[in-house]
Formats: C-alpha cells, sequence, structure tokens
C-alpha cells in the first residue's frame, strides 16, 4: 500500500518516488539497499553461527553437555535457558542502534544522491 | 465426575467475558480497516510490543513450552529460546522492509512483489495450512485444560472433547461478534495476563514450592530421565514381557502393583499407564538424564528444530501482518526489541516451571495432595500439557489455578479467533471476491466470510477431537509444542525463503518463488506427516520412508531445499516484474520515512533515542 503522499516521476532514466520535499531515485535506494544488506546479513551471521553452534557444541563437545557448573546446571543447559536471552537482548539492541544510525547517514546520502541523479519528468507525475 | 474448581471455573468465565466485551466495545471505535490501523499508529513502542507479544503467546508458549521441558528436559527448553530467538530473524531482515512495502498480508506482499494473482492463491494454500497446524494444538490445549480445571463432561462427552467443542463454539462466537482479530487492547492485556500468571507459578514455586534452580535440576538429574507411556497389555507381555520388565526396573514397587494387577487381569486390549527408561537419541550409548540432550531428537532434529523455531517466526502469517502498525521502520525495531525483552523474560519463567513441575507435582503425589482430574503414573503426569494448572492448582490452590486457566483460554480465543479471520479472510477475500464473484454484493461477500469462519471453526474443532482419536497425544510426550512447531516449520519453508529473497535479491522471479514456496513448504507438510505416520506406527521400521518419517522437523533440509530452488528457477525463467525498479523502491525507498520524520508522524516513543528523536 503506498503511502497517499506518494508521486511517482517516469523520467527518461527511469522511475523516482518522491514524498513531501525528499525523492528516491533507483541509484539512491541501491546505495541505501547495499548498506542495509551489509549491516543486516552480518548481524545474521552472528546470529546464526552462535545459534547453531550450540546444538553443534551438543553434538560434538561433550564437557558442554555433561559436566555440571552449578548445582545441575552444565554449561549447555545454562546457555540454553539463561545466557541466550542475554546474547538475543544484546544483538538486537546493538543492532538496533547501528541501524538508527544507519537510517540517519542514508536518509542524508540517499538525498545528496538524488539531488546529483533526479530528472525533471519526460511524462509528467502520477499519484501512487 | 471430576472435582469442579468453582473459583477457578468463575475468573475463567469473567475474563472470558472481559475479553469479549472489550472486543465488543472496542470495535465501536473501530469501524474500518483502515480505522484499525489507524489507531494502531498511535499505539506507543510499548503498548504495540505488548500486543505483538499477545500476539504470539499462544496456548503453545503458555501450556506447551513447561510442558515441554517437564517431559524433555533440555530438549524441551529449547522450545522457549527459539521461539525467542525467530524474533531476531524478523527484526534484521524483515520488519522495516514490510513495513516500508505496507502490505498487510503475506499474500498481499507475494501479490505486490511479484504480481500475480498465481502467487497469491499459492500464498493462500501455505497460509491455510500454516493456520491449521497452528490451530490444532490450541484446540488440544483447550480439552486439555477443560479436563483438569471442570474434569467433567456434558451429554455423554469425556471432558477433553466438552472442552475442545466449548471452546470451539465460545471462540466461534467470539470471531462473529469481535470480528476482527483481537484488537490492540485486547491483545495487550491478554499478554500482561499471561506474563502475571507464568510469574505468580514461578514465585510460588520458589516460596511455596521450596524449589531451587539449580538444587532441583540436580536432583532430578540424579536418576535416569523416565518416560511415561501408555500400554496396551499385550504390548507389556510380548516379548517374553520385555517392557514390562522395563518398567518394574523405573517406577516405584506400589506404582508397578497397579500395572500388575491390571496385567495380571488378562484382558490384552487393556491399557494401562507406566514408566520406562528414556532413551538418548543423540548420544546413543549414554543414559538419558534431564540435564542433556538427546531426549526427543537425534543429531540431524537438534538443528533442524532451531531452524524451524527460529526462521518459523518470520514465516507466521499473523505476526508479520502486525508490523504494519509501526509507524516507520525504525519503530518496527524498536517495537521488536521489547518484544524481546517481554517475551524473553516469559521464556526464562517458562522452563522453570516445568522444572519445577518434576520436583512439586511428585512430592505432592506422594502426599497425596495432587489435583484429582489430572491423571498421574507413579507421580508423573500422563499427559505433560497439563502441568500448568495442575502445578498452579497445587501451589496457589483455586485462585492460582483460575488465574492460569484463564489466561490459557484468553491465549487459545485471541490466537485462534486470529487463525480464524486469517483463514475465512483467504478464501473470502482472496479468493472469493478476487476471483470466484468479483461483483458480488456486499452482503454475499459477508456471507462468505462468515460462512468461511464457520467452515474453519468447525475444522478446527475436528482437529481437535481427531487428536486423540487417531493417538496423536500417546504418540508424543509434549503435542502442543510439536505441533506448533509444525506450523513453524510450514512457515520457515513456504514463506521465509520467499520473503527473503523477494526482499533481499532483486532477481527473483515469480516462478522462482513459487516454485520455492511449494518445494519449501509441500516438503514440510509431507515430511511432517511422514514422521507422524511413523509415530503412529504406520510406518515400516526400516528403509527409505522409515528415513523420511525420521525427521521431526524437516527444516534443515526443506529450507535450503527452498532457498535454492528459488536462485536457480529464478535464474532459469530470469522474466522479473516489468516494475521491477518501482517495486524495489517501494520495499528499501526511504522517501517516505525521510518525509514523515520532517513532519514528525513518525514518532511514538522511544527507548533508544535521546534528544530530538
Amino acid at each position: 500500500m503506498a503511502s497517499s503522499a506518494e508521486t511517482t516521476v517516469r523520467t527518461a532514466s527511469g522511475i523516482q518516488m518522491q514524498h513531501g520535499d525528499h525523492i528516491d531515485t533507483i541509484e539512491s535506494v541501491d546505495a541505501v539497499f547495499r548498506a542495509q544488506r551489509k549491516l543486516s546479513f552480518a548481524y545474521g551471521a552472528v546470529f546464526f553461527v552462535v545459534t547453531l553452534a550450540i546444538p553443534a557444541m551438543s553434538v560434538w563437545w561433550e564437557s558442554w553437555y555433561v559436566t555440571p557448573v552449578w548445582g545441575g546446571f552444565t554449561v549447555n543447559y545454562l546457555v540454553v535457558s539463561l545466557l541466550y536471552y542475554l546474547f538475543l537482548w544484546g544483538l538486537s539492541y546493538t543492532y538496533i542502534k547501528k541501524a538508527d544510525k544507519l537510517d540517519e547517514n542514508l536518509s542524508h546520502m540517499a538525498d545528496e544522491i538524488a539531488a546529483k541523479t533526479a530528472v525533471a519528468p519526460v511524462g509528467g507525475g502520477e499519484n501512487g | 465426575m471430576g472435582n469442579l474448581n468453582v473459583i477457578a471455573i468463575v475468573m475463567v468465565i469473567g475474563l472470558t467475558i472481559f475479553t469479549v466485551g472489550l472486543a465488543i466495545f472496542v470495535r465501536r471505535f473501530t469501524r474500518t480497516t483502515a480505522d484499525f490501523y489507524l489507531a494502531g499508529r498511535k499505539v506507543g513502542t510499548i503498548a504495540n510490543a505488548s500486543a505483538i507479544s499477545g500476539d504470539y503467546l499462544s496456548a503453545a508458549s503458555f501450556l506447551g513450552v513447561a510442558a515441554a521441558v517437564y517431559a524433555s528436559g533440555l530438549d524441551g527448553v529449547w522450545y522457549a529460546a527459539g521461539f525467542a530467538g525467530g524474533f531476531i530473524v524478523v527484526v534484521l531482515f524483515i520488519a522495516s522492509a514490510l513495513r516500508r512495502f505496507g502490505e498487510y498480508t503475506v499474500a498481499d506482499f507475494a501479490y505486490g512483489r511479484f504480481g500475480s494473482d498465481r502467487i497469491r492463491l499459492v500464498t493462500v494454500v501455505m497460509v491455510l495450512l500454516t493456520s491449521l497446524f497452528y490451530m490444532a494444538p490450541q484446540m488440544y490445549g483447550a480439552g486439555t485444560t477443560w479436563t483438569v480445571l471442570v474434569g467433567a463432561g456434558v451429554f455423554g462427552l469425556s471432558p477433553y472433547n466438552t472442552g475442545v467443542i466449548i471452546v470451539g463454539l465460545i471462540i466461534m462466537f467470539y470471531v462473529m461478534v469481535g470480528g476482527m482479530k483481537g484488537t490492540t487492547l485486547n491483545q495487550i492485556v491478554q499478554f500482561w495476563w499471561l506474563w502475571t500468571a507464568m510469574f505468580l507459578v514461578v514465585v510460588f514455586a520458589f516460596t511455596a514450592g521450596k524449589f531451587s534452580y539449580p538444587a532441583t535440576l540436580a536432583e532430578v538429574t540424579a536418576e535416569n530421565h523416565r518416560d511415561v507411556k501408555t500400554y496396551t497389555v499385550a504390548d507389556l507381555t510380548a516379548d517374553d514381557g520385555a517392557l514390562l520388565a522395563s518398567a518394574e526396573g523405573a517406577m516405584s514397587p506400589e506404582a508397578f502393583e497397579e500395572v500388575q494387577a491390571v496385567v495380571d487381569a488378562g484382558d490384552p486390549a487393556a491399557t494401562v499407564g507406566v514408566l520406562v527408561p528414556a532413551k538418548n537419541k543423540l548420544h546413543t550409548l549414554r543414559d538419558m538424564f534431564f540435564n542433556e540432550p538427546g531426549h526427543r531428537y537425534n543429531s540431524f532434529d537438534q538443528f533442524s528444530m532451531v531452524l524451524a523455531l527460529v526462521l518459523g517466526t518470520a514465516g507466521l502469517p499473523h505476526i508479520l501482518n502486525r508490523y504494519y502498525t509501526n509507524p516507520s521502520g525504525a519503530a518496527a525495531r524498536r517495537s521488536t526489541f521489547w518484544v524481546l525483552i517481554f517475551i524473553g523474560t516469559f521464556y526464562i519463567l517458562a522452563p522453570i516451571a516445568g522444572l519445577a513441575g518434576r520436583q512439586i507435582i511428585d512430592n505432592a503425589w506422594r502426599a497425596g495432595a495432587a489435583p484429582a482430574n489430572a491423571s498421574y503414573v507413579d507421580g508423573l503426569l500422563l499427559k505433560s500439557d497439563a502441568i500448568m494448572p495442575t502445578i498452579a492448582q497445587i501451589l496457589g490452590g483455586e485462585w492460582l489455578m483460575g488465574a492460569v486457566a484463564a489466561g490459557a483460554f484468553a491465549a487459545m480465543f485471541s490466537t485462534t479467533g486470529g487463525l480464524l479471520i486469517a483463514s475465512a479472510s483467504a478464501i473470502g477475500h482472496d479468493v472469493y471476491e478476487k476471483y470466484i464473484n468479483p461483483g458480488g454484493s456486499e452482503a454475499r461477500k459477508v456471507f462468505v466470510g462468515k460462512a468461511s469462519v464457520l467452515f474453519f471453526a468447525l475444522v478446527a474443532l475436528g482437529i481437535g477431537l481427531g487428536i486423540p482419536a487417531v493417538g496423536l497425544d500417546k504418540a508424543y510426550p509434549a503435542l502442543i509444542a510439536m505441533m506448533v512447531t509444525w506450523a513453524f516449520a510450514v512457515g520457515a519453508g513456504a514463506f521465509v525463503p520467499m520473503l527473503l529473497t523477494g526482499i533481499w535479491w532483486k532477481q527473483t522471479t515469480e516462478r522462482g518463488a513459487i516454485a520455492g514456496m511449494i518445494v519449501g513448504g509441500g516438503g514440510s507438510f509431507f515430511f511432517i506427516i511422514m514422521n507422524i505416520l511413523k509415530q503412529l506406527g504406520r510406518l515400516p521400521d526400516e528403509g527409505v520412508l522409515a528415513f523420511m518419517g525420521s525427521l521431526t522437523f524437516p527444516t534443515l533440509f526443506t529450507f535450503p531445499a527452498a532457498l535454492l530452488t528459488i536462485i536457480i528457477v529464478s535464474k532459469l525463467d530470469g522474466q522479473l516484474p516489468k516494475n521491477v525498479d518501482e517495486i524495489w523502491m517501494r520495499i528499501h525507498g526511504t522517501a517516505s520515512e525521510r518525509h514523515e520524520r520532517d513532519m514528525g508522524t513518525d514518532k511514538v516513543g522511544s527507548m533508544f533515542s535521546s534528544g530530538g528523536k
């Protein structure tokens, strides 16, 4: 569902979308996409490596799942029942901080790229 | 006739009336879909996160996680961790893009991204499949909770069947009068009720139950883990009574006497609950202990279960729908952080309740103080899914049991109601209105929508009644959590590869996405059915079919297969939508958010920003 304030403009070199004073061109969107992809996939890699390391150690590292470290807690039990949540909270907190900062930087970058690449429409605009 | 827990029943009825009443009251102010979503935009981050959490926590989380831990130890704890971890995938890869694209449902996203009716229909089928898998444990939870709460049936029906039918009928009424999926306000109330009930159970366990987390874990682990199973006398006496001898070694002499008495009566078809030593499926040469992995899952399933849980959340249609209620991509991320805090604390508590149950229910049973409506074998619950109301009654009497049972029913009403609406709109809106009768009158459309609700409610009811009839409740030790994870597996296979590639790989084509959904969703469905057949003893013990039936969760296989299928078919196909640039700009463009920031419409409260934001 497109925003009601959106205007789609077809130009000789492609399309651009305008919301108020701000314009998206395909060049600015691609730049934003690449930066967001880098951040998301870097954090995603950390998340999956840590998450899948837990069952991997449950399969291949005996001390991990056998040796008690606190009452009946093995490291395996302690991680899955308690410490994993600290990892999730820490990961999501730092990701959100970085994503917010990236958004801030990208908004300036997108405006700059759009200012360079946006062109006057050839066929008029249409409300999206 | 079981024991009627009058106070607890009154609390359940009270919360039910309150929930339905709130839905009716709030509906007066949300006459249109647009009103509903605009109201969502006015909700702050904490409130929105509470609503998402309320939407997410179903009977599986409230009843199923503790039950899985009670039955399976560490393998059960993974349900909690995985259910929580799934939101990381949502926040990293899905939330912001989905919010920017601005579609309400997965089917709308698929149609908007790939632009074909064909993919919308395939998505609808997968939504229905996922919803049915998700509805089944809610209905099973209804029957199980009713059995412990009321302990009696009506019109000659068993307590379980009575619970399923009555709860099914209430949900039908709830959806009919409440209309759209439970309102934001209802979801918030429901979540905090569930959280508080779980918190109280754990607090009571530490105080009244003399529970100590590390000490109780050590105590429960001191002996080999035992399984509660129901066998016929014929099974027990086969192979020179090998099973019977095994049970004798695992049970107390007093409890085994009762088993022996049933065997001595000589009816080979008679059934009896016994304890047998649990096998370690992961490290087959080791004995099985509560605090070690391997009770439920071999090495393949250890990985596959984790993947199903963490990927499945991003494939749940009713959760993805809620992301539109965030006013911006940044707000969607902040909401998800708070969801992780809320459900994370809940999921830390739930396994504690499961472990406490091993000690507290056993102690109560040996003291003759265990609730009479539940069934036990030598101090262990015959059906682990009854643990929450049972332990609540032991620890806090009818008041705490009432709080727990009311929470369980509220979770079922809300989740099943939402799933019924999702299923009905998939048929009524996405199929009937678009393809069968596009020019139909408004009254006709409403009629089809209500008929769809009725149909799917009856299907859910039938599934609930059919579960014990086919013996599924005896085939799996903690059925509620297991069944919900099947829904996660189907969602993870059907939707997540399509969403990930649709959002992050521009070259994804419509044919590639459809092929991926069929391989991922259809493959998951096939392997789950095979596993059910194997658990029910309908497949041979060896051979290809036996192998196919051995995959408890197929995600480790189906997810990469679906992803690979999308990539290969898209490369071969190469036919991108003509307006792919425009679509790409809708997914990743930020002009709208920059404009909203200028206008100040992106703000709903923030914990991360200071000063200007």
